[in-house]
């Protein structure tokens, strides 16, 4: 079983949770908690269950655990904070450490916030109407997604038994996932910018209001004539408006009003069935609160039920080995600092 | 092929679109052998319909665009390419035969499609009894909605986030990235590793992995999720934090620039009040809530004299965090992107493409391979896997087994 000490806050805790959710024996150092979207309670049950806590401010004491773990996670918030820690010098074969720029140039020592790191790594711009301001994407997604990256490098070194230091960029998270933004701009000479919810490129891929709600479509070519049945204007598949998508492209405001109007007054409800039925790809815009109430998310039984915290709802992490669901999760034990890893 | 950790795995990838290619992408970043299986007309027809959505490598379709759509390129560097029909007889056997010389095999097709093709997980594993088999429909292989059809931004307002980031509880918007996608991606490449090390420690062993688009746009927001059955209020909206204030994107000096700016603490607050001598630095969390719009209002005419990156500099000087609203030639030019040397211009055309975000020593993007063309791989490698002949392989390609270019 690996151990892993967890030193950080969000991008460290989901590196970690995701070590003790798939049975690593994580021991985190407990932190002040910094401003996040949800409360502590919700922050601590999600990202920190199944480790153990240690509530320890004594840095040669937690330099002595180090030493005695297979891997460091370490999340600091600048390159300095890392340095000031002297990390370089402890004896842990496996280091992986998150900051917000990387280790290394100019601005290793910005501070930084999650909107911060969206902006600049690009996904704000794509995001939110063109006459108002792009939007942040809510959350701590960058942190999480910065997590990942640390959990993927540490397991393939440990896979090859090599002992590294391992300098994951949240920034540079963000611009690794960047889909077609950075070669729209390098190979067609094209700046992406914000749609609102259009996605602009295929028509129509765009939100629409029904009657007791919102719902999503994305009609790549292929789907256009099942499109026409699912909105039951059969007219429109020999309206040379709408013909190809170059043609739907140019007259995208038609279209979408057009849409707009077929399926104003149709139920969410009655819309799902009818993509099912014509096959093509819709979804409804949920509350988180309906998002718990899933049939499908139900009848896969995704949620796990943390011990003592009878009937509340977590998300697994999503992914399975031979369909065999983990445990119920229990919350983080604090433990003493002397009790752990012990012989 | 990139040398890293993981070069002794090897990976057949079946998958498309996006999610499954950066999966296999950051695992090639990482040293795995990773060979896209493909159909011919997986790169679309010969002759192209239009320009695609990314533009073409250099500009240019060439006389082979299949080769040069700049979107596929971008997620294939580091692997090869065999081009086999799976439908074929022979090709169907080609491929089980490559699975029995291959770790992993990956796949995002619709939930049917591999049984439909006889390639289920328990044909895969007679093959190879060691094979690790990752599957990642849009909705899974089980449950009410596993026929439904799928994109990561149908996906994504049916994970909750669309209704959390609107401008207003009447305007939900979705992200402009189709964010579910490299969620996705992510989450299967750590779903891998964790298969890879499981299967070390146990010596051997199958393993079947199953995934969904859905359920990894879901489990990112687990804390919203949990924290909404705790009694937690409806989220913020519209830039806003629920526990920093200010926290937002603002208008700057130059047509449609912006500043994205994070107020952490009462710290932060008491130097950020200075730009504006009505702010009162001393005002707590609540107060500033209160008083947001005002705030946001003294930023935006602090910011509106001030280019968006003088403005993050004079704040990040100040010790606030803030930085640009960045275009992608605005990241091309940050000097923090270009002394990390992130963007790497090594495909043709010296088109720069994003680099891997996991720095270590052994992991150098100076032995990146350039993204494979259709089946450049073909003879290569079911010659050094499988032993076929030339003659053979020459057969197959006439018969259409195998493919170096798609069909008119």
């Amino acid at each position: 079983m690996d151990k892993v000490l967890e030193i950080g806050h969000f991008s460290s805790g989901f590196c970690g949770r995701l070590f003790a959710q798939n049975g690593a024996d994580v021991v985190r150092i407990k932190q002040d908690p910094l401003p996040s979207w949800v409360t502590s309670e919700a922050m601590d049950l999600y990202l920190h269950s199944d480790k153990k806590m240690v509530d320890c401010q004594d840095r040669d004491r937690i330099r002595d655990l180090a030493s005695k773990a297979d891997l460091l996670v370490f999340e600091g918030t600048s390159a300095d904070s890392v340095e000031s820690w002297g990390i370089d010098q402890w004896d842990v074969p496996l280091k992986s450490i998150i900051t917000p720029f990387g280790l290394t140039g100019p601005k290793k020592n910005w501070r930084s916030s999650s909107n911060v790191l969206l902006a600049m790594g690009g996904y704000t711009n794509c995001s939110g109407d063109p006459d108002k301001a792009p939007l942040s994407i809510p959350g701590h997604y960058v942190e999480f997604q910065a997590g990942q990256f640390a959990y993927i490098a540490a397991n393939a070194a440990s896979f090859a038994e090599e002992s590294a230091t391992i300098d994951v960029s949240m920034l540079e998270c963000v611009m690794a996932l960047s889909q077609f933004t950075t070669v729209q701009w390098s190979c067609a000479d094209h700046i992406r910018s914000r749609h609102g919810n259009d996605f602009w490129w295929v028509v129509p891929t765009n939100m629409f209001t029904c009657r007791d709600g919102w719902v999503f479509i994305n009609i790549t070519p292929n789907f256009w004539d099942a499109c026409v049945a699912f909105l039951q204007l059969p007219e429109l598949i020999i309206d040379s408006r709408f013909e190809t998508n170059a043609s739907r492209m140019a007259n995208r405001d038609e279209l979408h009003h057009i849409i707009q109007e077929a399926i104003a007054k149709v139920t969410k409800e009655e819309l799902r069935s009818r993509a099912t039925e014509c096959r093509i790809p819709l979804g409804v815009v949920m509350t988180f609160e309906e998002v718990l109430e899933d049939p499908h998310l139900l009848a896969r039984d995704f949620w796990q039920e943390p011990i003592g915290k009878q009937g509340l709802r977590m998300p697994d992490i999503p992914f399975r080995f031979d369909e065999i669901k983990r445990n119920p999760p229990s919350a983080a034990q604090l433990v003493d600092v002397d009790e752990v890893w012990n012989g | 092929m990139a040398r890293g950790p993981l070069s002794d795995i090897r990976i057949l990838d079946l998958s498309h679109v996006w999610a499954g290619p950066l999966c296999t992408r950051i695992l090639s970043d990482l040293g795995a052998d990773v060979i896209k299986i493909e159909r011919s007309y997986a790169r679309g027809l010969r002759e192209p319909v239009g320009d695609p959505i990314g533009g073409w490598i250099g500009k240019d379709p060439g006389k082979e665009p299949w080769n040069r759509n700049a979107a596929f390129v971008k997620l294939a560097r580091n692997s090869r390419s065999v081009c086999v029909d799976l439908k074929h007889k022979k090709g169907r056997e080609i491929f089980l035969e490559l699975v029995g010389h291959a770790d992993v095999v990956i796949e995002n097709f619709s939930a049917s499609t591999m049984s439909n093709l006889n390639l289920d997980y328990e044909t895969l594993v007679e093959a190879n009894p060691n094979i690790i088999y990752l599957s990642m429909p849009g909705f899974g292989k089980t449950g009410p909605y596993k026929d439904w059809v799928a994109f990561g931004p149908i996906i994504e307002p049916m994970s909750g986030l669309t209704a959390a980031m609107g401008y207003s509880l009447e305007e939900p918007r979705n992200s402009g990235v189709a964010l579910v996608d490299p969620t996705s991606a992510t989450s299967a490449a750590a779903a891998i590793v964790t298969a890879i090390r499981s299967r070390k420690k146990k010596v051997g062993g199958s393993i079947k992995i199953e995934m969904s688009l859905h359920e990894a746009g879901v489990s990112f927001n687990g804390p919203w999720l949990i924290d909404s059955q705790l009694g937690a209020p409806s989220p913020v909206l519209n830039n806003g934090h629920p526990n920093m204030c200010p926290h937002g994107v603002y208008p700057c000096k130059g047509e449609d620039e912006w500043l994205a700016l994070a107020c952490e603490d009462q710290k932060d607050w008491e130097t950020l009040a200075k730009i504006d001598e009505s702010l009162d630095p001393s005002w707590t969390i609540k107060e500033r809530q209160e008083w947001a719009d005002l705030i946001n209002l003294s930023i935006a005419v602090w910011c509106e004299t001030r280019t968006k990156e003088s403005a993050a500099e004079e704040l990040q000087n100040m010790g606030i965090a803030a930085g640009p609203v960045n275009t992608v030639p605005d990241m091309f030019k940050d000097p923090q992107v270009e002394e990390r040397k992130f963007f790497v211009p090594f495909e043709r055309a010296e088109t720069p493409m994003p680099g891997n975000p996991i720095k270590m020593e052994g992991i150098d993007s100076s032995d990146w391979t350039r993204c494979p063309d259709l089946g450049e791989h073909n003879f290569e490698l079911l010659e050094d896997w499988l032993g076929y002949t030339p003659d053979e392989l020459n057969q197959f390609l006439e018969e259409g087994v195998i493919a170096n270019r798609p069909p008119s």
